[in-house]
C-alpha cells in the first residue's frame, strides 16, 4: 500500500481514467475503419471489387499514419506556424512540420492550440492516436465514392498528399486554434473536418475520376448485405468513442455526447425506413436504407454531440434523415448530381448530414450543456465552455459562425481535391485501371478474389516441395 | 434408354425424389439452376435502386431410365413437381444412345 500510494509510474498531469478512455474511444475510431468501413464497403460493391475496396481501405489507414507521425499531427495540432499577424488567417492556417518522433514528444503532456482552458489529462501519444484515427477515416469516407475505377497506384498517392493538403488545413483552422476555431465557429467531433469534407472530396474526385463502367453501374447491387450488417454495427458503436472521445476528457459531457449519438442514429433509422414505407413506389421497409439513415443521424450529431441536449439530438437524427432522404431520392436525379458517379452516395450521407449537422449547431447547441468547467472554480460558473445556439439565445451569431466554417470547408476541399487528384494524375500516368481490369475486377488488379472458387480435384502433376516425396 | 431432364421449383425436390423412388428409379442427378419461363423474374431494391432479376432459382433433376419405365418417371415427376402456379418447370425426354456404369464396366440397361 506504502508502494502504491508514494510511488506513481506517471506523471502528476495524467489522469488515468482520462488517459484510459482516450485510449478505448481511439481504438474504438479505429474499428470503424478496419474492420468496419473494409466490410461495408466490401459488402456494398459487387462481388468482384471486394478485395480492391478492403485492399485500399487498409492501405490507406497505414499511409495516414506513417503521415501523421512525419508531419500530419504537428501541421494539424502542433503550435501555430503565425504566416501572417496573430489574429490573421494565415496566423492560424497550419502547425509545423515536425516528426513526432522523440521520447519527449510521445511522452510529454499533450497540448493543443485548441484547448487553453484545461491542460489534458494524458501525453501526446494518446492524443496524437487519437486525432490519427479521425484523419485516417475521412479518405475511407471519399473512397466510397471512388471505387469500381480508381487505379489503385493513384489511390497509394492521393491518401498522403490529401491528408497533408487539405485534412490537415482543414483540422487546423478548427480545431488547432486556427482562424475558425478562434472566431467561434465549432466542430464537435467532425461533421465538417471529416464528413462535410469527405461527401465533398468524394463528390469532386468522382467528377475527375469518371464514372464507372455503364454496366456495372446497371448492376451495382451489393455484394453482400450480412457483411453491411457487420461494418453499420461497428460503425455505430464504434461513434461511441468517435463523440464521446471529443471532450478530451472523461467526463459528463462525454457521457451526454455517446448517449446523444445513438438517439440521433436510432431517430435516423427509423425516419428514414419510415420515409421509404410511405413514400417510395415500393412502399418497402429496407434494410440498405435504414443503414443510410443511420448514417444521416451519426454523422449529423457529430458536429453537435455534447452541445445538444436530448431534445436536440432527436431533432437532429429527424431532421438529417428526412433531408438526405429527400436528396438521396430526388436531388440526385438533378445536375450536377446525376451527372457525377459517387459510387456509395458518399456525398449524401456524409457531406450533407454533415453540413445540416454543422448548421443545426446554430440553432440547437444548448448553453446549459457544458463541456468543460473550469479549474477551481464552479463546473457550470463563470468561463466554462458551452455553445448557443439561435433556440437558446436568440443570436444568429454562433450560425452564421457555422455558415461560413462550411463555406471554407466547401470551397478549400473542393479545390484542394482537384489539384491533388489533377497531380495524382499528372505523376501515376491515369487515375482509372485500365478497361480490362474494370471489367475483371479483384483478380486483374490483385490476382485475388473475395471467395476463391474451390477447384474439384487434388493436385497430381509436378509435386512441390509439400510433396512428401520431396521433403 | 431415354434421359428424363426437369426443371423444377427448389421446394419441390424432395416430394420429386419420393415419387420416382417409388416407381423403382435408382438414381438421379440434381442442379442448381436459373432459368426463366412464363413467370418472368422477380425485383429487388437495394439503396433505392431496383434490380430486375430474370433469371429465377430452380432444380434441374436428370434420371436416365429404360424406355418402359419413362412414362411413369414423368406421371411421377407431374404428379410431385406440380402447384398449379406458373413457374411449375417442365420436364423432357431425350433418346441416349449408351450407358456404361464406371466402377463395374457394365454396358446398357444392365449399368442403370
Amino acid at each position: 500500500m506504502l508502494f502504491a500510494a508514494t510511488n506513481i509510474p506517471y506523471p502528476s498531469w495524467l489522469n488515468p481514467a482520462d488517459n484510459t478512455w482516450q485510449l478505448v474511444a481511439a481504438t474504438l475510431v479505429g474499428l470503424m475503419s478496419l474492420p468496419g468501413l473494409a466490410v461495408l464497403y466490401g459488402g456494398l460493391v459487387r462481388k468482384k471489387w471486394i478485395v480492391n475496396t478492403m485492399l485500399m481501405v487498409f492501405a490507406g489507414f497505414s499511409l495516414t499514419l506513417i503521415v501523421w507521425m512525419l508531419w500530419g499531427y504537428n501541421l494539424a495540432f502542433g503550435p501555430q506556424s503565425h504566416f501572417g499577424p496573430t489574429g490573421s488567417f494565415w496566423s492560424g492556417f497550419i502547425g509545423h512540420f515536425t516528426p513526432l518522433s522523440t521520447a519527449g514528444a510521445e511522452q510529454g503532456q499533450a497540448v493543443s492550440g485548441a484547448n487553453t482552458l484545461i491542460p489534458f489529462h494524458y501525453s501526446t501519444a494518446s492524443l496524437a492516436y487519437f486525432q490519427f484515427v479521425f484523419a485516417a477515416i475521412t479518405p475511407l469516407l471519399f473512397l466510397g465514392g471512388l471505387v469500381g475505377r480508381l487505379k489503385f497506384k493513384a489511390w497509394l498517392l492521393i491518401v498522403p498528399l490529401w491528408i497533408t493538403m487539405i485534412y490537415c488545413v482543414n483540422a487546423a483552422l478548427l480545431w488547432g486554434g486556427g482562424f475558425f476555431a478562434q472566431k467561434g465557429a465549432v466542430d464537435y467531433s467532425g461533421g465538417y473536418v471529416i464528413h462535410l469534407s469527405a461527401g465533398v472530396a468524394a463528390f469532386v474526385g468522382a467528377a475527375i475520376l469518371g464514372p464507372r463502367r455503364w454496366q456495372d453501374r446497371e448492376n451495382a447491387f451489393p455484394s453482400n448485405l450480412m457483411m453491411v450488417a457487420v461494418g453499420a454495427g461497428i460503425l455505430w458503436l464504434g461513434w461511441n468513442g468517435f463523440n464521446g472521445g471529443d471532450p478530451f476528457y472523461a467526463g459528463a459531457d462525454a457521457a451526454s455526447a455517446v448517449l446523444n449519438t445513438n438517439v440521433a442514429t436510432a431517430v435516423g433509422v427509423i425516419v428514414w425506413l419510415l420515409m421509404d414505407m410511405l413514400f417510395t413506389k415500393q412502399k418497402k421497409p429496407t434494410f440498405l436504407g435504414a443503414i443510410n439513415g443511420m448514417l444521416c443521424g451519426l454523422v449529423a450529431i457529430t458536429p453537435s454531440a455534447g452541445w445538444v441536449n436530448g431534445t436536440g439530438a432527436i431533432i437532429v437524427g429527424l431532421v438529417a434523415s428526412s433531408v438526405v432522404w429527400v436528396a438521396w431520392n430526388h436531388l440526385s436525379k438533378v445536375r450536377p448530381f446525376s451527372k457525377v458517379d459517387d459510387a456509395l452516395g458518399v456525398v449524401y450521407t456524409h457531406g450533407i448530414a454533415g453540413l445540416i449537422g454543422g448548421l443545426l449547431v446554430g440553432l440547437l447547441a444548448d448553453p446549459g450543456m457544458v463541456q468543460y468547467g473550469v479549474a477551481g472554480a464552479h463546473y457550470k460558473g463563470p468561463g466554462s465552455f458551452s455553445v448557443g445556439g439561435w433556440f437558446f439565445t436568440h443570436s444568429f451569431h454562433q450560425l452564421w459562425e457555422q455558415f461560413l466554417a462550411a463555406c471554407w470547408i466547401i470551397g478549400y476541399t473542393a479545390i484542394g481535391t482537384t489539384v491533388v487528384f489533377y497531380i495524382v494524375k499528372f505523376v501515376v500516368g491515369g487515375l482509372r485501371e485500365s478497361d480490362e481490369a474494370l471489367r475483371i475486377g479483384d483478380i486483374a488488379i490483385h490476382e485475388e478474389e473475395a471467395f476463391p472458387e474451390p477447384t474439384f480435384g487434388e493436385p497430381v502433376g509436378t509435386p512441390s516441395h509439400l510433396h512428401p516425396d520431396n521433403i | 434408354m431415354k434421359l428424363v431432364t426437369a426443371v423444377v421449383k427448389p421446394f419441390k425436390l424432395d416430394e420429386v425424389k419420393f415419387a420416382v423412388k417409388e416407381v423403382g428409379i435408382t438414381g438421379m442427378t440434381v442442379m442448381q439452376a436459373r432459368g426463366f419461363g412464363h413467370t418472368g423474374g422477380h425485383i429487388e431494391i437495394y439503396r433505392g435502386k431496383e434490380y430486375e432479376f430474370d433469371f429465377v432459382d430452380k432444380i434441374r433433376v436428370e434420371i436416365v431410365c429404360t424406355d418402359e419405365l419413362v412414362d411413369q418417371v414423368i406421371d411421377a415427376i407431374v404428379g410431385a413437381a406440380r402447384t398449379d402456379t406458373v413457374g411449375d418447370g417442365m420436364a423432357w425426354v431425350t433418346d441416349i444412345e449408351h450407358v456404361v456404369r464406371i466402377r463395374t464396366d457394365e454396358r446398357g440397361p444392365a449399368a442403370l
